[in-house]
């Protein structure tokens, strides 16, 4: 049955941008705040559908593991009931869509009261790119066709062009080139693997021109497409969503497209734009690709961690502070990678959180420098100093976006750090129920030291631009447009929320991790069952369970999902309040001076813990 | 069948001709403006006439064929997008040349118009070749009377000096053919069946192959395909943009047209020696358009030299071929076919816009002169961006969907197709290409966006180039969100070109049965020349009597029952 809400969610931003439209020239105050009510209504309605997907799911998820499904024949050929050509637009969401989709839409109404003040030319075109950017970025979440997925992925590159072409910085045409055309490099590949990958499935579905991912999936994960076209493929996919990663050494474009673009732009780029090449990956690589990927990995994680190294030393030097905070970027992307592709539930959870994580701090980080450079119209670092005395409000959300980006135990980096960095760890190992990964423990190490590095050039910022004596541009604080020394109301209002979002999440993530295992088993990673044709026996072994041979000699796997990190001394039912699930779970409490080996040796060795890590935020990281 | 039936089945001809004499006529009233400021409108009026004449006779059903023609779906298909096409192009040049040069000027656009008519029913060598000069030569008047300019008088010497070489070289390839096939005929029609007198196959002798090089070089000036490509920029640049939009679009539909009818006759099986030339001049055109229009400053010159790569990438849906019932996704020629169509629209569109206004009382030329256009003329800008973003191939415009129908049909060759591995690499050749010929097009929208504009820009052409402008643009999105509708036309369309190289399914030979039975009931008459006689060996008889389907109207049912 189709579901309207995701159209909605979708193209109500399309809607909202026409709207735009009404206000006589020159009334710039009903444009913003028009624009505000779009997209607030606009998270309105994303909130409703979290909360509709929730619902749908809680009593068990469907057969393809895809909620609020809707479906509109599009490029159609051939009697109904005998269709040669069947791309169409289908929409869908797992959890791992359906959180990407609530970061959005929490973004972007941020993103556009940020420029209530910056932005003073030409100021309704400014916000119909800005929603319609969010059309675009709202519908790679949610397409189920591949085609679909393409248009919308495409169709980001026109708002953004012009978002950095026409508002950014004095080189904003550059990057405004720049970025366009090293994007769409890349991405006419993937055109190309992708109308390559309708023309296979024709072939191997006996006559149906598809691109249905639902059925792509299934082909990719029952082995039928050979190990050479996968290769191909993989490439193919690979060269439009590694430079939108973007991965070592694509990523010459970001610096400076987020150097140009203007707040809002930055922070939609950086919060989720760049997700869409690591969610390519995980929804298309990965799962239609298997035996590429498995092969592969290796290669993209060395590419990985040499980009996490190499990208942090360079933000280290950087005198501009969003260059800084733009190379951090990809440094941190880095780890996402490294942990999809330990094609383990641990990696890919945390890369998916990863990516939610890394949405919201280095959003809020853009957004935070954007506050500064309003009032000092610079970004070098060398031009400030004890900016904490004069600006508290700032410096508190300075150094908490920072701290939460580095990965400080109890913010949301942490967690997602943490388990990209087991994935990797375990990947060869079976524990989870699925096939051993391709990755292993010398992957961690240097990506360890990126995390190092990491706290090293982003505290120094920190310092650099807070601490020591007050040092100030001369003429400044521009506060000419009403704004404030410290933060406006206005501008705590937008990055509270954020924060808010990052202690929740790095306090009690375990609701949204067992959502996305629930979506990592059934659509991302090839189950076992799938390769052996084996019947998925009842949940009875948890994720860590230590009693690893056991476990998948029975064949069995927890489709249901124990837990992988349940919070507290009490432990929590996974996904849902279903009983039957509980019975296996305990708890194991991760003593706060563990590294991420250690937790996993000793749980290793642990022998009658079964899984759960406690992420209690609290007392568990005190001692 | 008797004269009547031809005299209305060709309807959408015989009113385009008697509409051109009266715009031509209405024209010549110069003793008084009243009458002659009138004939854009009976331009508008007589193709619309033409148009709904073409749906109300609906599609042919390929037993229908006067003399030298044959009337097919492909014929249907060409009146529909040459006429849709048409009126958009008629609003365009509204108020193009001075007002008393009007008349002459609108009457060769209906000429050329049908002249693409023409070489779509076109069965005959001969008459395949007076269609497309039938396309070509009013294009030269066009040229010459766009404007009052040293300028549009070079361009047009030019192209008709180049022109006429082009046609001499196509009528010595025809004339190889006929040396080849004994007959001028392209097909012949016999009771259910259909001879098609170049399938030669295998057995293809040299004169046959030297024509079909000749003609592919002489339709290759017509589609502005390198080496034959040189004129374009400096054409283009040299005539008004309203006519330029035309000259993207009739002449290179009539070109493609031409050759996928000589091709067809050919039955798509091309010596391996034509595929690697067009195999090779594809590849060159799309990159050679793409390389030069990034060196241009001039976005009539940067136009130019898209049209000559959009020519390239339709070339590999040329060289695909037509498959049975698929659609455009695996029909190389149907893909072709909705390319054509969309590029005409997007093209047009990008030289309406440029027609729109006038910088400094002149016409809009430069990059330079096209800086910051969108704080002045807000719609029309985005009128071009729109239609610069569907030439880039970028969602969600209808260009994009060319683009996927064209690579597609290439992916989707059998794997016993023996051109499968080239076709593939020209795709990615293709779609590199585009990423390349993103640079131009992007500088023409930034241009108009993000630089600063002082002076004033004056709006131009009145409001039905303003309404030409907009319905291309609006066109581009509508068949991006709805393609079917032309898709499956265009699908139609190559049906009589099915039966030729590939196997048909089960419903298509059903169909067929279809046919031959309502056929042998009418008694049709023969109308193809019954004094064909074969030449060459015993071989070669047998090629030639491969049978293809006259079934276009038989197919209707299964193809037009597409619903969502």
């Amino acid at each position: 049955m189709d579901s309207w809400i995701l159209t909605l969610v979708i193209f109500w931003p399309l809607a909202g941008a026409l709207l735009l439209l009404i206000p006589r020239r020159g009334d710039d105050v009903a444009v913003r705040n028009g624009a505000l009510f779009v997209s607030v209504f606009g998270f309105v309605l994303t909130v409703a559908a979290v909360v509709q997907f929730n619902r749908e799911t809680a009593g068990g998820v469907s057969a393809d593991g895809f909620a609020l499904a809707a479906h509109v024949p599009w490029i159609v050929s051939g009697d109904q009931e005998s269709a040669t050509v069947d791309i169409a637009y289908r929409v869908g969401v797992d959890a791992i869509s359906i959180w990407l989709l609530a970061l959005t839409a929490l973004l972007s109404p941020l993103a556009v009261w940020s420029s209530f003040t910056a932005i003073r030319t030409r100021v309704r075109e400014y916000y119909i790119l800005l929603l319609l950017l969010q059309v675009g970025l709202l519908g790679v979440f949610c397409a189920r066709d591949l085609l679909l997925f393409y248009v919308f992925f495409e169709f980001t590159l026109i708002p953004l062009f012009f978002l950095i072409g026409i508002w950014g910085g004095s080189e904003r045409r550059r990057a405004a080139n720049k970025f366009f055309i090293y994007t769409l490099a890349g991405s006419v590949l993937t055109f190309a693997g992708i109308i390559y990958v309708a023309c296979f499935a024709y072939g191997a579905t006996g006559g149906t021109l598809t691109l249905n991912l639902a059925t792509l999936t299934e082909l990719g994960q029952g082995g039928d497409i050979p190990a050479n076209v996968q290769w191909w493929l993989f490439l193919a996919f690979a060269a439009g969503f590694a430079i939108k990663v973007p991965l070592f050494p694509f990523h010459t474009w970001l610096p400076l497209a987020h150097t140009e673009a203007p707040t809002a732009g930055s922070v939609i780029l950086a919060g989720v734009l760049l997700k869409l090449g690591t969610y390519g990956f995980c929804r298309l690589s990965i799962p239609i690709l298997p035996d590429a990927s498995f092969e592969l990995a290796p290669v993209v994680a060395v590419v990985a961690i040499i980009g996490i190294i190499y990208t942090a030393l360079a933000a280290w030097v950087q005198k501009d502070v969003k260059k800084l905070v733009a190379y951090s970027s990809v440094s941190h992307l880095g780890f996402c990678m490294l942990g999809l592709f330990s094609l383990k539930v641990a990696g890919v959870s945390g890369g998916v959180l990863y990516m939610v994580n890394h949405g919201l701090s280095t959003g809020a980080l853009f957004l935070v420098i954007g506050c500064i450079y309003e009032r000092y119209h610079t970004r070098n670092i060398d031009e400030f100093g004890g900016l904490a005395r004069k600006m508290p409000w700032l410096a508190f959300f300075l150094v908490f976006f920072t701290l939460s980006s580095i990965g400080l135990p109890g913010l949301n980096g942490f967690v997602g750090e943490f388990l990209v960095l087991l994935g990797a760890a375990t990947s060869a190992g079976t524990r989870d129920g699925l096939a051993p990964g391709p990755l292993g423990y010398g992957y961690v190490i240097p990506a360890a030291l990126g995390i190092i590095l990491s706290a090293v050039y982003m505290l120094w910022m920190c310092q650099r631009v807070l601490f020591g004596p007050l040092k100030e541009p001369p003429d400044t604080p521009d506060t000419s447009t009403g704004l404030t020394q410290d933060l406006t109301r206005r501008e705590i209002t937008i990055l509270a929320p954020i924060a808010l979002c990052c202690v929740v999440l790095g306090v009690y993530p375990a609701p949204v991790l067992n959502q996305f295992e629930v979506a990592i088993r059934q659509n991302i990673l090839r189950s076992p069952a799938s390769m052996m044709h084996t019947e998925i026996g009842p949940p009875d072994q948890g994720f860590f369970d230590v009693g690893v041979e056991s476990s998948v000699s029975k064949q069995t796997l927890s489709t249901e999902f124990d837990a992988v990190v349940a919070t507290g001394p009490g432990s929590r039912p996974a996904l849902n309040d279903d009983p039957p699930s509980v019975s296996t779970v305990t708890t194991a409490r991760l003593d706060g001076r563990n590294t991420p080996f250690e937790t996993d040796a000793s749980m290793a060795t642990d022998s009658s813990a079964t899984d759960v890590i406690g992420f209690n935020g609290g007392s568990g990281y005190e001692r | 069948m008797n004269v009547e039936t031809y005299l209305v089945q060709l309807g959408p001809e015989l009113i385009l001709l008697l509409g051109a004499c009266a715009v031509l006529v209405v024209g010549a009233t110069k003793a008084s403006h009243g009458i002659a400021s009138i004939s854009p409108a009976v331009s508008l009026f007589v193709v619309a006439l033409a148009l709904l004449a073409t749906l109300r006779l609906g599609v042919p059903d390929g037993t229908v064929a006067p003399p030298g023609l044959w009337l097919t779906s492909l014929t249907f298909y060409t009146r529909l997008i040459a006429l849709g096409v048409g009126l958009l192009i008629v609003l365009v040049n509204w108020h193009q040349p001075v007002a008393r040069e009007r008349g002459e000027y609108l009457s060769m656009i209906l000429f050329s118009l049908l002249g693409v008519l023409l070489t779509a029913s076109a069965n005959d060598l001969l008459v395949l070749f007076f269609a497309v000069e039938l396309v070509s030569i009013p294009t030269y008047v066009l040229i010459a009377l766009s404007r009052e300019d040293g300028r549009a008088s070079e361009a047009a010497v030019k192209y008709f000096f180049l022109g006429a070489m082009a046609a001499a070289i196509l009528a010595y390839g025809l004339s190889f053919l006929y040396g080849a096939a004994g007959t001028t005929t392209l097909h012949v029609l016999g009771d259910g069946a259909v001879r098609s007198t170049l399938a030669f196959g295998s057995s293809m002798g040299g004169t046959a192959l030297v024509g079909l090089l000749l003609v592919f070089a002489g339709l290759a000036f017509k589609i502005a395909a390198v080496p034959l490509h040189v004129y374009a920029a400096d054409v283009y640049e040299g005539a008004a943009s309203p006519v330029t939009g035309l000259l993207g679009f009739v002449p290179k539909l009539a070109g493609f047209i031409a050759l996928v009818k000589i091709f067809g006759a050919c039955q798509w099986e091309l010596p391996v020696a034509v595929n690697w030339m067009v195999w090779v001049v594809a590849a060159v055109t799309m990159t050679t358009g793409n390389v030069l229009g990034l060196l241009q400053t001039n976005v009539k010159r940067m136009l130019a030299y898209s049209s000559i790569a959009h020519t390239g990438y339709m070339l590999i849906a040329l060289m695909v071929g037509p498959v049975a019932g698929q659609g455009p996704m695996r029909d190389g020629v149907a893909a072709l076919l909705f390319y054509v169509a969309v590029y005409g629209v997007m093209n047009l569109g990008a030289f309406a816009a440029l027609a729109a206004f006038k910088v400094s009382g002149r016409a809009v030329e430069t990059l330079d002169e096209l800086a910051g256009i969108a704080s002045r003329a807000p719609l029309a800008a985005f009128a071009l961006v729109v239609c610069v973003f569907s030439l880039m191939g970028i969602p969600p415009f209808a260009g994009f969907l060319g683009k996927v129908y064209v690579f597609s049909s290439a992916f989707s060759l059998d794997q016993s197709h023996a051109f499968r591995g080239p076709l593939i690499a020209l795709a990615v050749i293709g779609v590199v290409n585009s990423a390349i010929a993103a640079a131009y097009y992007l500088r023409i929208a930034a241009t108009a966006y993000m630089r600063k504009r002082t002076d004033e820009v004056l709006p131009t052409g009145g409001s039905p180039i303003r309404w030409g402008l907009a319905l291309c643009s609006v066109l581009m999105l509508v068949l991006f969100a709805w393609p079917r509708g032309l898709a499956n036309e265009a699908r139609n369309a190559t049906v009589v070109l099915h039966g030729s190289i590939r196997p048909v399914d089960a419903r298509l030979t059903m169909s067929i049965d279809d046919t031959l039975e309502r056929q042998v009931q009418a008694t049709g008459s023969n109308p193809a020349d019954s004094g064909f006689r074969l030449p060459g060996s015993e071989q070669t008889v047998e090629q030639m009597t491969t049978t293809t389907p006259v079934a276009s109207r038989a197919l209707k049912p299964t193809t037009h029952s597409d619903q969502p």
